[in-house]
């Protein structure tokens, strides 16, 4: 830890960095707040324009009409399963590509980065996708929802990046007491990355939350995810070009929007906080060179 | 450490092996008829499988039905991918037509053409005979002369939305119920002069329900959701063939009408897409506007969460523009029931044909699917529809909780609807106000025709229409803010969409019309 | 043990061939092999017959947008919401890692990170509305602001292409700035804290810190990021645009996305759509490629 100085300028970095994170925490709370008090309103308060922090006319009704969405708990664990498993096997798959892609000395290392990178930006388009999900039997199998998006490039690349950056000497000096390159990965490397480790995680954790479009393309309606659910609720009909207009009759009170977004946001916040340890300054290098 | 590779490979290879155990789709040979379904679900009236309709008619034909429940905003493309694929297509799908992309998919032979087997439809033929409606039944065909699903019906077309205004603040300033737009333009006048702050007529959706609630009137349908779909493209019921809609004097004295509105405050300037329900909403429960275009289903809810004393919302027949009285145009078609190609693979074809024709069309089903079972959701003394109480008594109304509750009045499941029945699921008012529309005289045009293209008609059609439509908004957005003048701006206007090629455009249209 | 070269190399090194194995196969199958949709680009995709369309149609598709005055616009409006979008969005989320990092109250700091991110969870369809709400000329707390203040005539910010872009970006900087910052918070967590002793023993001050040591040591993942968002100029975020998009402001507001999208509902064009991707790739790898080079030249350091 640092030691604490007290000069002036030091304070008034101090107040100008508790200023700044003031704000933030107001610009990006203050949405959340407006919409839980929304979701706990009553329509005649909200549409008369009554609720601003607190809700108005107290109700749990757009939770209520939430739940009770037909298979909506059943979704809600697809979600979860989608996400704990997805994540694992992603996790995997890319410290297993990622760490002998930092090994410059590989030869075919830059060719098969080039590869990498290449794919980002060429994608076959939907139905050359999917037929391939479908000719490798994949499609309604929960499969198809966390092998086909197993390694995401840029999540690989930044790993990639990270691993680079671990001083060498670390893996010389294991060479020599005898570990090979397997042992080196599992009992070095990996515990000295938690930090970009639980990063990639927290990505591969969100993408698979937040995927709606994957499930309901290739899987059958008992196994879609939430999101796709709860996406439809907010964003209705409105993306939906119907000449007749079927989709201008019926609008959905922002309440239940409200509610939606609340109730699918909440289990993923909540995952930040408990992935914070991981982020705990100072435990890399210097806990190993002493 | 090998090891721990090892346990990885392996656990990665049990996980590739067992998705190869294919599951399997459990055909059973005995027992009751079983397909697919693909059902577009409606975020406001989510489908249950115990809901009474669903069980009920499958009770009634000895089916088991495996339905697909696929949300609305993605049911297109779900669809898509199943016809363009044909790998995992259900043996049934609800709620299309063969408009846009499935005219294609039908044409290169991805669906069933189910006009090839109209002896296993007689459910359906007969409905058609009932209401009338071969020959818009026959428009549905295709290039090759075969038509390939089997669409809903309508006896009467309904007048569901239309202008809404403050019934109360009519009689407060001792106005009258407008009959022609300069009516409109009048109350709309005494509306802003006794409330400064408001902008008395205010818009759903953005401008698109007004635009296609209004420009009949003025002999035009244009826009996002002009009725023939595209965009600047109107259809002269007279002559029987497409003008160039967008360029036409109707359409000018259109846009000179409302830019007028808009100038003096009358027409609200918030028009920027998305419009929220709710905002709408708010904008006429606390006063700010009191008129608007939208649908009868909504005054309910507004007047819920109103809290002006009095306040009240009725809906008008449509008003007397240049053209006459006319309403967004429908069709006594909509969309219905289509058979992927894989299905006709399928040895119990003609059972499942069949069974989809009973279902949804025979007389005693088709009511189901309207009203419920009697006894159970209503019940009749002698002509007259009861209601069961729970119906009755629901605060959202008879529609609305028969919906939610039974399933029943859904547009995807519903494929016969009577006006008169249909009816007696509102109040008196509603069904008054379509009386007075139906005294007015055809209100309510057809749809016009779909012409008949070819794949690369089709492209070509489709590569001149976006440009055109793109062009037209924007012109049209500026037109009416009076970031352009109408009569000076006119010619430019004009000239730019002949460069973009509305002639040609028009041209293809009337060229392959059946 | 006297091998060839090779032999030894990959006796030493096999166990990082044999990880790779499993990854390198999925990473054929599933990004590659669907690849070959690409050749839509050059064929007529006429529906329900085969994915890889009918018959061969050359350039088509290309020179139909490359004489098309709207995609060009689109094109140059891409890039310049891009292009700002990388200007502001860029760095923001990297200050403002650096500054969380100094908070020196552990627990503020880490509600802080978490409430930061929370944005990124609004589904876009509700920021855009909320924001419409807040930007309404009739009702919104700005125009009342600016009223009250200014005495200033409401203006419509939805509906105006001045302000287009920058109410992009802005929504852009609420929504990620949590979010991106997470990486460059993981990439400062893996500095050596004996490096910031030995600095205050020289009595560096904490601002001297964040440029000599901070700053330097997380250069590596800056350069990394900046050079995967150099390669993502061409694409923005859709929804976000499409909502936004209103003919007044279609000017400035119609990117190539939101063209593709218009051209397929009219005509369901799946080859355009192709011809369009593939240009947009290219144009993409290019960037990447080019902008890694000069990464590599000036910092030494590069992605591959």
């Amino acid at each position: 830890m640092r030691i604490r100085s007290s000069s002036f300028s030091t304070r008034a970095f101090d107040a100008f960095i508790l200023l700044v994170m003031l704000g933030v925490l107001f610009t990006c709370l203050v949405p959340f707040i407006y919409m839980v008090a929304l979701s706990l309103s009553s329509p005649k308060a909200i549409i008369n324009n009554q609720v601003s922090f607190w809700p108005v006319g107290f109700n749990i009704e757009a939770y209520k009409q939430i739940f009770s969405y037909p298979n909506f708990f059943q979704a809600y664990r697809n979600t979860i399963f989608y996400t704990v498993a997805g994540t694992a096997i992603a996790l995997v798959l890319t410290v297993m590509f990622a760490y002998p892609l930092s090994k410059p000395m590989l030869r075919g290392h830059g060719f098969i980065t080039k590869l990498v990178i290449f794919s980002m930006f060429f994608s076959g388009g939907l139905i050359p996708n999917y037929l391939l999900i479908s000719s490798l039997h994949l499609t309604q199998k929960v499969w198809a929802m966390l092998i086909p998006f197993a390694i995401n490039q840029f999540n690989l690349i930044i790993l990639i990046n990270f691993f680079k950056s671990m001083p060498a000497e670390l893996e010389e000096a294991a060479i020599i007491d005898g570990l090979d390159y397997a042992g080196i990965l599992v009992r070095i490397i990996v515990p000295l990355s938690t930090a970009a480790l639980a990063t990639i995680a927290l990505y591969t954790a969100v993408f698979f939350w937040n995927d709606w479009f994957n499930g309901l393309i290739y899987l059958k309606s008992k196994q879609f995810p939430v999101m796709l659910f709860l996406r439809n609720i907010v964003t209705g009909t409105s993306m939906v070009g119907d000449a007749a207009g079927a989709g201008d009759k019926t609008s959905i009170a922002i309440s239940i929007k409200s509610a939606v977004i609340i109730t699918s946001t909440l289990p993923i916040i909540v995952l930040y906080p408990f992935l914070q340890r991981y982020f705990v300054k100072g435990v890399l290098v210097g806990s190993i060179k002493g | 450490m090998k090891k721990v590779i090892l346990v990885c490979l392996l656990a990665l290879l049990t996980a590739f092996g067992s998705t190869l155990v294919a599951q399997g789709v459990q055909e059973s040979a005995k027992g009751p008829l079983k397909f697919s379904m693909y059902y577009s679900d409606n975020a406001t009236l989510p489908f249950k499988s115990d809901w009474l309709t669903v069980t009920e008619v499958q009770k009634r034909l000895n089916v088991d039905v495996e339905f697909e429940i696929i949300p609305i905003a993605d049911y297109q493309t779900k669809v898509s991918l199943a016809l363009n694929t044909g790998t995992n297509a259900p043996d049934v799908i609800l709620y299309q037509s063969t408009k846009g992309e499935n005219a294609a998919l039908a044409l290169n032979g991805a669906i069933v053409p189910i006009s090839d087997y109209a002896a296993w439809t007689p459910h359906f033929n007969a409905m058609v005979k009932k209401f009338g409606l071969e020959d818009n039944v026959n428009l549905l065909r295709l290039k090759d002369g075969k038509r390939y699903y089997m669409p809903s019906l309508f006896d009467v077309p309904f007048y569901d939305g239309g202008l809404i205004l403050r019934e109360d603040l009519l009689l407060k300033y001792g106005l009258s119920a407008p009959k022609t737009f300069d009516d409109l333009y009048n109350v709309l006048k005494v509306f802003k002069e006794k409330n400064p702050g408001s902008y008395p007529l205010t818009i759903l959706a953005g401008p698109r329900v007004l635009y296609r609630m209004t420009m009949p009137s003025w002999g035009i349908s244009l826009g996002k959701n002009g009725a023939s779909g595209t965009n600047t493209l109107s259809w002269d019921y007279t002559a029987k063939n497409f003008f160039a809609g967008a360029i036409s004097d109707q359409y000018k004295q259109y846009v000179t009408f409302f830019a007028k509105l808009y100038k003096e405050g009358l027409l609200d300037p918030e028009m920027a897409e998305p419009i929220d329900g709710d905002r709408w909403a708010q904008k006429l429960a606390t006063g700010k506007s009191m008129a608007t275009y939208a649908y009868y289903d909504q005054i309910g809810g507004v007047t819920r969460t109103s809290t002006i004393p009095g306040f009240k919302l009725q809906m008008y027949p449509s008003l007397a523009g240049p053209a006459g009285a006319h309403h967004q145009p429908k069709s006594k078609t909509g969309a219905g029931i289509l058979f992927p190609a894989a299905t006709a693979k399928r040895k119990d074809f003609e059972q499942i044909v069949r069974a989809v024709d009973e279902m949804f069309f025979s007389e005693e089903n088709s009511l189901m699917w309207c009203l419920g079972v009697e006894g159970i959701t209503y019940t009749k003394q002698g002509d007259k529809v009861v209601f069961a109480n729970d119906i009755l008594n629901a605060p959202e109304g008879i529609y609305k909780s028969m919906q939610i509750k039974y399933g029943c009045g859904s547009d995807v499941t519903q494929m016969i609807w009577v006006n008169a029945r249909e009816m007696t699921k509102y109040d008196a008012n509603y069904a008054a106000i379509n009386a007075a529309v139906e005294a007015i005289g055809d209100v309510i045009q057809a749809i016009p025709p779909t012409p008949m293209f070819d794949d690369k008609q089709a492209e070509q059609a489709g590569s001149l229409q976006t440009p055109l439509a793109d062009a037209f908004e924007r012109w049209n957005t500026a037109f009416l803010t009076g970031t352009k003048s109408i009569d000076k701006d006119w010619s430019a206007y004009v000239q730019e969409m002949k460069n973009l090629g509305i002639e040609k455009f028009v041209k293809i249209y009337n060229d392959n019309l059946q | 043990m006297n091998t060839s070269p090779a032999r030894s190399r990959f006796r030493q090194y096999w166990q990082l061939y044999a990880m790779m194995v499993i990854p390198l196969i999925y990473f054929i199958l599933f990004k590659y092999v669907p690849m070959f949709g690409n050749v839509l680009a050059f064929r007529r995709y006429r529906p329900g017959m085969g994915p890889f369309g009918t018959e061969w149609v050359g350039l088509q598709y290309f020179k139909r947008f490359a004489q098309d005055p709207a995609f060009w616009r689109a094109f140059r409006n891409t890039l310049t919401l891009s292009l700002m979008n990388l200007v502001v969005n860029f760095p923001i989320p990297i200050i403002f890692a650096i500054l969380l990092n100094e908070l020196r109250n552990l627990r503020f700091k880490k509600i802080v990170q978490t409430v930061s991110y929370m944005p990124r969870f609004i589904s876009t369809v509700v920021v855009i509305a909320i924001l419409g709400e807040l930007l309404s000329p009739s009702s919104g707390i700005i125009n009342l602001f600016l009223k009250r203040f200014f005495d200033m005539e409401p203006i419509y910010f939805m509906n105006d292409e001045k302000y287009f872009r920058w109410i992009y970006v802005f929504v852009d900087t609420w929504q990620y700035t949590g979010w991106t910052a997470i990486i460059y918070l993981a990439a400062i967590t893996g500095i050596s804290s004996d490096l910031y002793e030995a600095a205050t023993i020289d009595g560096a001050s904490r601002i001297q810190q964040v440029f000599y040591i901070t700053i330097p040591s997380i250069m590596p993942t800056i350069m990394v990021m900046l050079i995967l968002n150099i390669g993502r100029l061409l694409s923005l975020g859709f929804e976000k645009v499409l909502l936004m998009y209103t003919p007044s402001n279609s000017a400035v507001s119609d990117i190539i996305d939101t063209l593709v999208y218009r051209t397929g509902l009219a005509n369901q064009n799946y080859s355009y759509a192709t011809a369009i991707g593939l240009f947009s790739g290219i144009i993409g790898v290019v960037l990447v490629s080019s902008s890694n080079a000069l990464s590599k030249k000036l910092t030494g350091d590069g992605i591959y």
